[in-house]
């Protein structure tokens, strides 16, 4: 119940932002298209050679592509690769990095430093080439294109606890839960990590726009989700080839991708400024 | 000073090792290990015993990591299955091609990025700074090769001004087609890069701004003009250059999209063509390649910005 209502008035006082609430409301329509995909009357797989790059009509309301399927089919079944691809891989970093932070910021010490050295190791990479020379290991496959993607997000959700571990290290609820006894488990996971959760919670808007350029920046790269899953990265990468005789084909997916993208960060950029000016939420009051 | 450089090279010695270690193993994950990858999946019992002597894998493991770590310091990075040529020789063949291409996005970047971070930090919170502020945050959320497909329709298929997949061109020896060949991927990664650069320095020039030597300025009667270019430009330089290390990350992951988008012959394409054909000594040397150069600029910048900054200590 004291969730619930944290999480009511955080979306009001979002819902207050010109930016975010146009955020909120694109990425509610990409979501709600996603869920019901299959409620409407949309076929991503079928083939009409006949009318294959056909541009926009009343029939194809994004046009056709090589194959003569329904692009607007495809971007909207590619919004489900997109988003359940960027939800599987904000799991899997905030599982390994949450704890890695919570460990290292609270313990210090040999165990930080050598959580921070793993740390060192993958960002050693830009993001994008982590990803690949895994997916070069694993083989290309959605489960591998999330795998990848979510590793890469490890280090953020690390550093960020980490570094909010560290300042609330020696406040006073801290050390009295320490001083009644409170194990180290319990004060890392039910003390320091529920005031830490606005702080993730950011990370985990952010993450979830690098995650969806990333699917769709290797998927362009033809390293991503294979075919025939729709994905609109690789839309636009097939899009590319039929640049002179269908231009709509890589325009129309790219629109709605970057439009999701945007959305993500104008939801992080709102959600930032609420923990920089607190007061304008009960978010703050709740957990800090 | 000395001490200090000495110092921050041995704090990368783990980082290398793991990473080195990591790129090497990678070959132990693949299907059908080392050998697979070496003799294909159809090779009778004979042949990969054969293989297994030839290229030393019957030694143990500590030992091959060792040998193959001892040669790729020495720039032997073994030969690629697809070609057969050495991995170093085609690697180096297209580093030129990428390097060209960066130069040219940070020309961009620096055009773009530093006017609209001074123009928004002279008028913090005023229309000309939100607009700006939502050109760059335009420019980090529209994905590069969205942008370079759209400026491939622009002035490639529409116009006809530009080519739609570019070549190289070395600038020195045939400057007008190198840069016909350039203007659209160095847009493409340099507008990207834009993005980063202003957002960070805006906030470097605001906190600047806000300094008691700018008062003083000010109550001189200077004009705000030559405040921001004489005065807090050279002091607000100083904490950006950290971020010159994040802007790096971006800059080569960008490349690499950017290579493929226009087919440009660069490192990044050579890396996914290795991927593509399961090249995995080429995977390893381009990785090897770009993991070097991307920790000598990091490198390059902390050495920098303690030299630049006399407040810090090296001890």
């Amino acid at each position: 119940m004291k969730y619930l209502h944290v999480i009511l008035s955080t979306l009001h006082a979002l819902l207050r932002q010109t930016g975010a609430a146009l955020g909120l409301g694109f990425l509610a329509l990409i979501v709600l298209v996603a869920v019901f995909a299959d409620l409407l009357p949309l076929d991503p797989l079928g083939q009409d050679f006949i009318r294959s790059l056909e541009g926009p009509s009343r029939d194809y309301w994004f046009g056709t592509d090589e194959l003569g399927r329904d692009i607007l089919s495809r971007v909207v079944f590619g919004a489900r690769t997109s988003l359940v691809t960027a939800a599987g891989a904000v799991v899997i970093a905030a599982l390994i990095g949450v704890p890695m932070g919570l460990i290292g910021g609270f313990f210090g010490g040999w165990r930080d430093a050598a959580l921070m050295r793993m740390v060192d190791v993958m960002m050693a990479l830009p993001a994008i080439l982590f990803a690949m020379t895994l997916i070069a290991v694993f083989g290309r496959s959605q489960g591998a294109a999330l795998l990848a993607v979510g590793i890469t997000g490890i280090p953020g959700f690390a550093r960020i606890v980490r570094a909010q571990v560290m300042s609330l290290r020696k406040r006073d609820f801290v050390i009295a839960v320490e001083a009644f006894g409170g194990s180290a488990g319990y004060n890392m996971f039910r003390t320091i990590l529920p005031n830490s959760l606005s702080q993730i919670l950011v990370q985990v808007v952010v993450l979830s726009s690098v995650a969806i350029l990333l699917e769709a920046a290797l998927a362009f790269l033809g390293v991503g989700v294979p075919p025939p899953t729709p994905s609109w990265g690789e839309m636009l990468r097939t899009g590319k080839t039929y640049l002179h005789e269908a231009p709509y084909y890589a325009v129309l997916p790219g629109i709605v991708l970057t439009l999701t993208i945007l959305a993500f960060d104008s939801i992080g950029r709102g959600l930032s400024r609420l923990i920089e000016n607190p007061g304008e939420t009960a978010m703050q009051g709740t957990l800090k | 000073m000395i001490a200090f450089i000495g110092r921050r090279i041995l704090q990368l010695i783990p980082v290398l090792l793991i990473a080195s270690i990591g790129i090497w193993a990678m070959l132990f994950a693949v299907p059908g290990g080392p050998i697979g990858v070496i003799v294909g999946e159809n090779a009778t019992p004979e042949t990969i015993e054969a293989a297994r002597r030839e290229f030393g894998l019957d030694r143990p493991v500590a030992v091959q990591y060792a040998d193959w770590l001892s040669h790729a310091v020495r720039g032997d990075l073994g030969t690629s299955i697809h070609s057969r040529e050495p991995v170093f020789d085609l690697i180096m063949d297209r580093l030129p091609a990428t390097l060209q291409l960066a130069a040219a996005a940070t020309i961009v970047a620096l055009l773009l990025g530093i006017p609209v971070a001074m123009v928004s930090a002279m008028y913090p919170g005023g229309w000309l700074d939100r607009v700006l502020s939502g050109w760059s945050a335009l420019a980090l959320g529209v994905p590069t090769f969205w942008l370079g497909i759209l400026l491939i329709l622009w002035f490639a298929v529409d116009l006809r001004w530009l080519p739609s997949a570019s070549r190289h061109y070395a600038i020195w020896e045939d400057p007008a087609q190198a840069m016909r060949n350039l203007i659209l991927p160095a847009i493409t990664l340099g507008v990207y890069v834009s993005g980063v650069l202003a957002r960070f320095l805006r906030a470097s020039l605001v906190t600047e701004m806000n300094a008691d030597y700018v008062r003083t300025a000010r109550s001189k009667g200077l004009p705000e003009r030559s405040i921001m270019r004489r005065h807090v430009m050279p002091n607000a330089l100083l904490p950006f250059i950290t971020i010159v290390g994040l802007m790096m990350a971006s800059f080569i992951g960008g490349a690499v999209v950017t290579e493929a988008v226009f087919t440009y012959p660069g490192l990044g394409r050579l890396l996914i063509q290795a991927i593509n054909t399961r090249d995995y000594p080429l995977i390893q040397g381009c990785i090897v390649v770009i993991l070097v150069i991307y920790i000598f600029i990091n490198l390059t910048v902390d050495i920098l910005y303690a030299y630049v900054d006399p407040r810090i200590e090296y001890s």
